[in-house]
């Protein structure tokens, strides 16, 4: 009885606060907890029986792991895994550390609408769509108007096929990538720098502390557990590929494939034409089920080494 | 400063939630319009379907629903209430509203668009053959029966096709302008490498004009029936023993790569044609020679009058009837509808009355479109208000004709039909269903090597036979291996 008239207690006196969180939860549980129940079709060969979703999906047939297969099936797999992993590492590693350089570097711009106008520059591109970003770059590889094919030839040297030729194409995909994503994420980082203790910098001043010496012994440390948080946000979504960087800015050309294809586009291409349901949500759950392991061994990892910047 | 920064902040807020809830509010009010069948307010009998088409969305499309409803209550107890999605997303839109279940009762499908006989065989659509027997008379009679026969799948009927033309023949297109410049003869284009020499002048003269006008989808002609579009398994036109073959093996493929490499090389394909997906650049401008477009009879006509300029073609194929041609256009019934019944009279009647399949297809008489004599109309200002593709809504010999149409149009469309024959796989229909793994890595290979292959943008000395190498560890020769044995059991049933 007691334990009960606590409870409420303290539901009427957290009131405020869970109300602020009921919108957000019930979100949570409309948008992401329901159609968890979704999962289930990745198991079973989905067949529209004309009576709705749900009396189909009680009467399509179960396949066991069958839908799994055509992602392990053939050589692809390998080319596919590859590809998602090394790109989303390459992203990760080289998008934390330019956008932690720009972030300081912005910080230190004394001049606040200068830095303002920067800021929005390099924010600028993360409310493009890649489709947009697509056209960007084909307008600088385009083999006979392009930008870059005409600076190449006006210096004597001949034009790239740039779209049937592979080698370049990581980094003009890490490239693109960082143009789009820097912006974004320095913010992110640049928030956390001005918030932090002015005094720290004054007294490290007064000791004579060069600028690069306050960076390396502030700035760093003190931003540590949020590069370690967002890295491992960033390591929970390792097996996503993001689509439209890899389909739209290569336009879908097939010369690239073996270094643009990536679980997402391989999936699409793969199932655009048979439309199985199934097949798409075993992907689907395959990647998040690898996400999951990876976010809990990462952050695993984090706790054992130091406990503090663990994010549970 | 504070109050009115703080002012702005809560109208972005204010404007936040009114554009989520509204999203949402919008999503639900369509959605119970959609699953109200129930009669209009006016007619208490008649019953309301619900029309999925393709097409871009019209601005007058409900405006003429309602007078086509007030028509068909009269008639058959119906009203109409159409919904068009447009041509680039048809396929995915539709793939999720009929596996989720929205109500809907006739819905457009082909074999270019929401795949006919995969979804039929999903259970999309519903059975049609006892249908067609009690409300469909009128269809029977006026469609030629091929194309009834070449639209079974498994032996059933899942759709009504347009009654249109028949077989498929591609044909060189040429942009007359050019061709009268430089007093270019056609009289012996047939075949690809026919089209060098012309080509060539204009290349050489004309540095602005793309001599081949080509996108990513081009695919070589070769006497083979693919057994699936564009995946590399086939039989030979003239096959007698029916076996199917890898085609990137055979000796006319790496003949017409050579030479596509060559125009490539040559300069006479756009250097991007690999990831070109459309032309409009080109058709609009005037700068392109020649292409290879599907063609009609009297496609000539229609061509100058859309494009503008004239334009001449001469044959490039042979006319032949083949699944995808009989396929290309037909209206289903949804496995889900309601009223089946009723949907078929509707679908009698669109492809047997000439006032309805008029009032559909150009919209009402004296507000889109007025006639200038007994079948003949002319396109008033608001018919861009409406304008609905017209192979995708039955039969289109009932169309008024436009000015430019020969009066012999219809003529020539039953002739066409009557002199195409038939492809070798005519009626027989492949089911993927024991290989769909082997279908989804397929798919991959022939979406890398296909559209580079295909247009000459890579050596094919060198790609070929790599593409041959990824296509069989795709397993390509399993699905070759099942293909045969459906088409020898097809076979069997056909004696």
């Amino acid at each position: 009885m007691q334990a009960i008239l606590q409870i409420f207690k303290d539901f009427h006196k957290n009131l405020p606060i869970l109300l602020m969180v009921l919108p957000g939860a019930l979100g949570f549980i409309l948008f992401s907890y329901l159609p968890m129940g979704g999962t289930l079709l990745s198991f079973k060969q989905y067949r529209y029986n004309g009576e709705g979703f749900l009396s189909s999906f009680f009467s399509s047939e179960w396949v066991g792991l069958r839908n799994f297969t055509f992602l392990f099936g053939t050589n692809d797999a390998y080319i596919i895994t590859r590809n998602t992993l090394l790109y989303n590492i390459a992203f990760i590693v080289l998008g934390t550390i330019a956008a932690v350089a720009m972030a300081i570097l912005l910080s230190e711009i004394v001049n606040k609408r200068l830095s303002k106008l920067y800021q929005t520059g390099m924010f600028l591109p993360h409310f493009m769509s890649f489709v947009i970003v697509g056209f960007f770059v084909y307008s600088f590889l385009n083999m006979d108007k392009g930008l870059l094919n005409s600076i190449l030839e006006r210096f004597g040297m001949e034009g790239i096929s740039w779209y049937t030729t592979p080698e370049y194409w990581p980094f003009i995909l890490i490239l693109t990538n960082l143009w789009k994503s820097i912006g974004y994420s320095s913010v992110v980082y640049l928030a956390a720098i001005t918030g932090f203790d002015r005094s720290l910098y004054e007294a490290a001043m007064m000791d004579g502390a060069s600028k690069w010496k306050q960076i390396r012994s502030i700035t760093l440390p003190l931003l540590k557990p949020l590069v370690i948080i967002m890295t491992l946000l960033a390591v929970g979504r390792i097996f996503y590929a993001d689509f439209g960087l890899f389909y739209n800015v290569p336009r879908n050309s097939g010369a690239l494939y073996p270094v643009t294809n990536v679980i997402d586009t391989y999936v699409f291409r793969g199932l655009k034409t048979t439309g199985e349901m199934g097949m798409a949500t075993a992907a689907g759950l395959y990647q998040s089920i690898v996400g999951f392991i990876l976010v809990m061994a990462s952050n695993y990892t984090v706790r054992k080494l130091d406990k503090d910047n663990a994010l549970f | 400063m504070n109050k009115k920064s703080r002012l702005s902040l809560l109208l972005v807020l204010v404007l936040a939630c009114t554009a989520i809830l509204s999203a949402c509010g919008g999503t639900n009010k369509e959605q119970g319009a959609e699953s109200g069948s129930s009669p209009d307010a006016g007619n208490q009998k008649a019953v309301e379907l619900i029309w999925y088409n393709i097409g871009t969305p019209q601005k007058d499309t409900d405006l003429v629903m309602e007078e086509v409803s007030k028509y068909t209550a009269e008639k058959i107890g119906v009203t109409v209430k159409m919904k068009q999605i447009d041509f680039g997303d048809y396929t995915q839109k539709m793939q999720v509203l009929t596996q989720s279940g929205e109500p809907m009762d006739i819905l457009f499908t082909a074999s270019w668009g929401f795949d006919y006989v995969q979804n039929a065989r999903k259970g999309a659509f519903m059975e049609l053959n006892d249908l067609l027997d009690k409300h469909g008379q009128g269809i029977k009679e006026t469609l030629d029966p091929a194309f009834l026969e070449g639209s079974k799948v498994d032996g059933k009927n899942y759709g009504i096709p347009a009654n249109k033309e028949l077989p498929a023949q591609d044909v060189w297109r040429f942009n007359k302008q050019w061709l009268d410049k430089y007093n270019l003869d056609i009289a012996g284009v047939r075949s690809l490498e026919s089209l060098e020499p012309l080509m060539k002048v204009i290349k050489e003269n004309e540095p602005s004009v793309v001599p081949f006008m080509i996108d990513r989808n081009y695919v070589p002609n070769l006497p083979y029936d693919y057994i699936i579009q564009n995946l590399p398994m086939a039989v030979k036109l003239d096959t007698e023993d029916f076996k199917v073959i890898n085609i990137l093996e055979t000796p006319e493929l790496k003949e017409a790569l050579t030479t596509m490499r060559k125009f490539y090389q040559a300069g006479y394909i756009a250097s991007e044609v690999a990831t070109t997906t459309n032309n409009s650049d080109l058709t609009t401008t005037g700068n392109w020679f020649v292409d290879r477009p599907t063609t009609q009879p009297f496609a000539d006509n229609l061509w100058s009058a859309s494009l503008g300029y004239p334009v001449v073609s001469t044959p490039a194929t042979d006319s032949m009837i083949y699944n995808w041609s009989v396929m290309g256009s037909l209206q289903a019934i949804s496995a889900n509808s309601k009223h089946p019944e009723e949907a078929m009279k509707f679908l009698n009647l669109l492809n047997t009355d000439v006032y309805l399949r008029n009032l559909v297809d150009s919209g009402i008489e004296g507000v889109h479109y007025e006639k200038v004599s007994e079948n003949v109309a002319k396109n008033l200002d608001k018919s861009r208000d409406y304008d609905m593709p017209t192979f995708a809504i039955g039969n289109v010999m009932l169309n008024y004709l436009s000015e430019d149409d020969p009066s012999d149009k219809w003529e020539g469309f039953r002739k066409f039909n009557d002199e195409g024959v038939p492809a070798p796989l005519l009626g027989f229909n492949f089911d993927g269903s024991n290989v769909l793994t082997e279908l989804a890595a397929l798919n991959n290979a022939k979406d890398q090597f296909w559209a580079p292959l295909m247009t000459g943008s890579v050596d094919p000395d060198k790609y070929l036979p790599m593409a041959i190498e990824q296509f069989k560890a795709a397993g390509l020769d399993t699905i070759i291996a099942e293909a045969q044995k459906q088409l020898d059991e097809w076979r069997a049933t056909q004696k």
